[in-house]
């Protein structure tokens, strides 16, 4: 299973919304979206353009707080929802740093971006990033996109955004100025090691590895200690 | 020592088994491993709806682009019912390159707005206005087109106006009725088309088509490519959702390229594209054109071979009378600086282009390129610092970049840009940027501009021409178009689709008898497209008949006697160009994709119709009026036979609906066929025409027509957000994009913080902006509005209103009482004052300033 990553460039963006509403049409919730209760929208602030969206964290809180299971993190990185699990505890709108999840007072179910797990499952982007005429938003395997948000961060002398905060997430925000400034919450960075990813698992095996061969290593090295110890004890001749 | 870091075989398991444990506690490695749903198994991933078809489309209407686009068709969840349910792109299309927008989407759901007209309407009430009762009865539309036939017969020709987009039916139309056309919409954009006319081709040149596109472009960008662009106030918030477009300015970022831009609005476009930006006084962008003008002249930093060869700039003017000389076959006379003597200037292979005068059959003549150089010798850029407050040295490093990256760089302007009808020097600023585009030989060269080639849709009289000539046209037009022979001669001899008076359709309509029946052909746009509309409804009273043949009962509607529904964009068939990047010939057609679902009437119908009806000769193919002998009308068949793509559209349609032929654009080749002139196009950069009505024919700098006096000191600057389209019910009666409207600030009026605190208002505060009676003498309208202060508002000096919103109309249930009416603070135009400001009188929109006070 490959995991996913949308890498949203803010220099590329122009604030058309037609992220959204492809959102609204794939989702079919227009009425929701009358409401005010979008999946993805973005806010022409001054200084920029805050995308409000789902981060797909790699240690969601709202997973983690969730008491009936309706928010999971699949293996491809998106943070699920289940409505049919949703009790409407709004437990996830006040767990979530990045104040994601909106609750919808009539169908006592919250509203929250999936990536587009339905697409991504059979090849295609998330609808989003289809849409988007400028290819300010990008999307493609965590490790690649990981690699080149920071690649066009120090080419572009850029900001990220979601590199750290809240451990990282699966959505990297690259921007002239800190995203902070126009509209995205200030969410601390949590340890990285603790917020290692899926897409760090390649590292994983190398370091259980590097674990083993050094125990075997000092296995050996005891070994040998331990036959040098015992000729020593033997009687000399 | 060494014993000291051995570590034990206890030791070691002791530490192997507390990582384990830890790691068995965190899951850690594992942890996001721990799937609760088995791939594919999680209600978010499956597709929320299950798509039955996919249908070929084109864009038409929601702006200049026309993407081609599939619309995909599928079972909505909700309803269980077959239904339009989104848009998908068609990567194939040079024009959206797979891309496609919000509006496109927006009118997928149009298609199902249950306040959508589906049957047609006649008042009874005769009394009219917004918050009458019009009395309403349901008609068949068969029996309501009847009824107005039968009452347009009763009127005089010139007492008839088509407020109508030329189109190949309008003009058939209103050239068989003899009577005037004159549209709100096209007009908007008139100064552009007329000066590219002027300038760049004679009209109607041998491509010059248009089935939907109502702009009547033969340019277009290569933003791909190009190297450096000038953008005077060309980045409007409706250009951030212009997929067709948006697209190809991302290629040229990744290009490369540089955009300097120049607008008092800082907008999402300027933050992502411009390499520069500066926040220019309004009304002024004509200062810094001619000071470029002046620097590039000066330092001899234009293309000498192309000036040469393809435009005027050698070509000899009478210094007295001001006109061009030419030979008796109509060629421009250059002066040989070989032969010392004038000769046709394609003959001339050292053409002059400074000095003289020359004598030339004993008249005084100069070569264009100087008295170019003569008329913009006083416009340094240090002059033009002082008018538009752009730095000096900028200017002059601006002019060199964009001369050293021609043929790669180019000036671009749209339809209602600073370049279009914004001020009332804006016909010169036109001018202007046609004249860089020419020195520095952008124009039809790849990275420039480019020409459209290749295609042609025909037009109605191209099938059928006419068996007997037409009718004479009125002598005197609603919209006083007579009083403007430049502009006049080009829609009375030469293209009949020519736009008309934007600015003084309404002036006509209030102030005159001229007109006593209108027909809107008015698809979604209702009186907003008109400025000032209170006049149009101060006069609705006295007209005999307004028919509106629309898509939804909207505010105009509220003014008419009949209101016949019209089918939805993508309940027609269509075939259309790829006009807006025409560097590959191209076409893309469109299938319904579903039936229009009420008593609606198509376009070509109607016009058919009411021509069988009233001038039955020009509409059967014998002149005899029988109805079995109808003149044909299927443009799509003939246009991909004659191509060469199908043997008809149905053929071609079923090929995919989409044709491209990528062969290198030539550069250089398609203005000698379409460009000004003969034997051999050119660009034509001096219009003597301007000055046979008392104007410079060449571009000079004349200050805005409205001057800010007292309190009167915001100058008036109007937008669009991305996910609207003019005032279009198709997007402002979408309950979705209102909200995101409302999120967006765009139903606010906008200035900058440090204005705001001057005057002391807050944000969200409610203000009221009212006109200045000097120039808004008739039936002035203030605007009630809450604000926004926002740094976006580069200057003090101006306030952005957003176009669009503003509905009155009660049925318009999401749309109605909805932000307010920027065009009620536009002025109409008395066409004796236009005409001493523009020879092409068009309509001057954001040449107005406005005080703003809080209402309590």
């Amino acid at each position: 299973m490959k995991e996913y990553a949308i890498l949203l460039d803010t220099t590329y963006c122009t604030g058309c919304n037609s992220c959204a509403y492809r959102c609204i049409q794939e989702f079919r919730y227009h009425d929701q979206a009358a409401k005010g209760l979008f999946r993805t929208f973005v806010q022409i602030n001054d200084d920029g353009l805050y995308h409000k969206r789902c981060m797909h964290c790699i240690e969601p809180d709202c997973v983690a707080n969730c008491p009936v299971k309706a928010l999971t993190k699949s293996e491809s990185g998106q943070v699920l929802y289940d409505a049919k699990k949703c009790i409407g505890c709004q437990t996830c709108v006040r767990s979530c740093k990045f104040g994601i999840p909106l609750f919808d007072e009539i169908t006592k179910k919250i509203v929250k971006c999936s990536m587009c797990a339905h697409r991504t499952g059979q090849g295609k982007l998330p609808a989003c990033v289809e849409v988007c005429s400028t290819g300010a938003l990008q999307f493609g395997e965590y490790q690649e996109i990981r690699a080149k948000a920071k690649d066009m961060a120090v080419k572009n002398n850029l900001k990220i955004y979601g590199m750290v905060q809240n451990g990282g997430t699966h959505l990297f925000v690259l921007a002239k100025v800190d995203p902070a400034t126009f509209g995205y919450p200030k969410v601390p960075a949590k340890d990285i090691k603790k917020g290692v990813s899926m897409g760090d698992l390649p590292a994983m095996p190398m370091a259980i590895a590097a674990v083993a061969i050094g125990g075997l290593k000092k296995l050996s090295e005891r070994r040998a200690l331990v036959e040098a110890e015992e000729k020593d004890k033997e009687p000399k001749k | 020592m060494e014993k000291k870091n051995k570590v034990s075989r206890r030791r070691f398991l002791q530490f192997a088994g507390a990582a384990g444990a830890a790691l068995a506690g965190s899951a850690f490695p594992f942890r996001n491993l721990k799937s609760a749903w088995a791939f594919g198994d999680h209600p978010q991933e499956q597709l929320p709806y299950r798509i039955t078809k996919k249908v070929p489309q084109v864009c038409a209407r929601a702006c200049e682009c026309d993407c081609a686009y599939t619309i995909v068709v599928g079972v909505d969840p909700a309803t269980g019912v077959e239904r339009a349910i989104t848009v998908e792109g068609r990567p194939e299309d040079p024009v959206s390159n797979g891309k496609f927008c919000i509006k496109a989407m927006g009118f997928v759901d149009s298609m199902y707005d249950p306040d959508r007209l589906m049957v047609s309407l006649k008042r009874t009430n005769k009394k009219k206005g917004i918050d009458v009762d019009p009395g309403w009865v349901i008609m068949k539309t068969d029996d309501a087109v009847n009824e107005i036939i039968g009452k347009l017969k009763t009127f005089r020709r010139e007492d008839i106006v088509f407020a109508s987009p030329g189109d190949p039916y309008t003009n058939r139309l209103c050239m068989s009725l003899g009577c005037t056309r004159s549209d709100q919409r096209t007009e908007c954009f008139g100064t552009h088309y007329y000066i590219n006319c002027l300038t760049t081709t004679n009209p109607p040149n041998m491509f010059y088509s248009s089935s939907y596109t109502p702009s009547h472009h033969v340019c277009g960008y290569d933003y791909d490519t190009s190297k450096y662009q000038v953008w005077f106030g060309f980045d409007s918030f409706s250009k951030c959702g212009k997929a067709g477009m948006l697209n190809h300015w991302a290629a040229g970022k990744r290009n490369g390229c540089k955009i300097v831009m120049l607008n008092p609005v800082r907008t999402p476009m300027t933050d992502a594209f411009a390499g520069e930006f500066y926040p220019i006084k309004p009304g002024t962008d004509l200062a810094v054109a001619l000071a470029m003008i002046n620097v590039i002249i000066k330092d001899k930093k234009y293309n000498k071979s192309f000036v040469d060869k393809y435009s005027d700039a050698a070509a000899l003017v009478d210094v007295k009378t001001k006109a061009a000389l030419k030979t008796a076959d109509g060629s421009f006379l250059a002066w040989s600086t070989k032969n010392k003597k004038a000769e046709a200037i394609d003959e001339c292979d050292s053409p002059a282009l400074e000095g003289g005068p020359f004598k030339v059959n004993g008249v005084n003549a100069k070569p264009v390129m100087q008295l170019l150089k003569e008329a913009t010798k006083s416009n340094t850029p240090e002059w033009a610092a002082k008018i538009s407050e752009v730095p000096a040295k900028d200017i002059r490093r601006i002019a060199l970049e964009f001369a050293a990256a021609a043929p790669y760089s180019m000036i671009p302007t749209y339809k209602r840009d600073a370049a279009g009808p914004n001020y009332a020097n804006s016909w010169r600023l036109r001018h202007a940027i046609n004249i860089l585009n020419s020195l520095v030989g952008s124009i039809d060269h790849d990275g420039g501009i480019l020409l459209l080639h290749g295609v042609k849709l025909p037009w109605l009289d191209d099938m059928n021409p006419p068996v007997v000539p037409y009718p004479p046209k009125p002598a005197k037009h609603a919209d006083f178009r007579e009083e403007f022979p430049v502009t006049n001669n080009i829609y009375r001899n030469k293209d009949f689709s020519a736009p008309g008076h934007y600015g003084m359709i309404g002036w006509g309509l209030y102030k005159t008898t001229r007109a006593k029946a209108v027909f809107f052909r008015n698809p979604h746009r209702g009186l907003h497209a008109m400025i000032q509309p209170q006049m149009m409804e101060a006069a609705a009273d006295k007209l005999d008949l307004i028919i509106d043949w629309n898509l939804y009962l909207d505010d105009l509607g509220y003014f008419c006697d009949y209101v016949i529904p019209a089918p939805h964009q993508f309940e027609e068939a269509k075939l259309d160009i790829r006009l807006y990047y025409p560097k590959y010939p191209a076409y893309a057609g469109g299938t319904p994709v579903q039936k229009a679902p009420g008593d609606q009437i198509g376009w070509g119908g109607f016009a058919m119709k009411i021509g069988m009806a009233l001038a039955p000769k020009y509409w059967t193919t014998d002149g005899s009026g029988n109805p079995d002998k109808k003149i044909p009308t299927n443009i799509g068949d003939v246009a991909v036979k004659q191509a060469g793509v199908a043997e008809n559209a149905a053929e071609f349609m079923k090929n995919g609906g989409l044709w491209v032929d990528k062969k290198p654009y030539e550069n250089y080749k398609h203005l000698a066929q379409i460009g000004y002139g003969k034997p051999n196009g050119r660009v034509r950069m001096y219009v003597d025409e301007f000055a046979e009505v008392g104007h410079s024919p060449l571009p000079i700098w004349a200050p805005r027509w409205h001057e800010s006096t007292g309190k009167f000191k915001f100058s008036l600057l109007i937008t669009r957000a991305p996910w609207i389209m003019h005032a279009d019910p198709n997007f402002v009666n979408n309950p979705v994009m209102k909200e995101i409207n409302t999120r967006s600030h765009m139903d606010t009026v906008w200035i900058n913080p440090k204005a705001a605190a001057k005057l002391g208002v807050k944000e969200g505060e409610e203000v009221l902006l009212e006109n200045d009676p000097k120039y808004m003498k008739d039936l002035p309208r203030p605007v009630k509005a809450k604000i926004h202060l926002t740094t976006r508002i580069a200057r003090e000096d101006c306030v952005l209103l957003f176009h669009g919103i503003g509905h009155r109309a009660k049925n318009l249930k999401v749309g109605a009482n909805y932000g307010y009416r920027d065009g009620d603070l536009i002025p109409q135009k008395n066409p004796a004052m236009s005409k001493k400001h523009d020879p092409t009188g068009m309509g001057w929109v954001e040449d107005v300033y406005v005080s703003i006070k809080k209402t309590s």
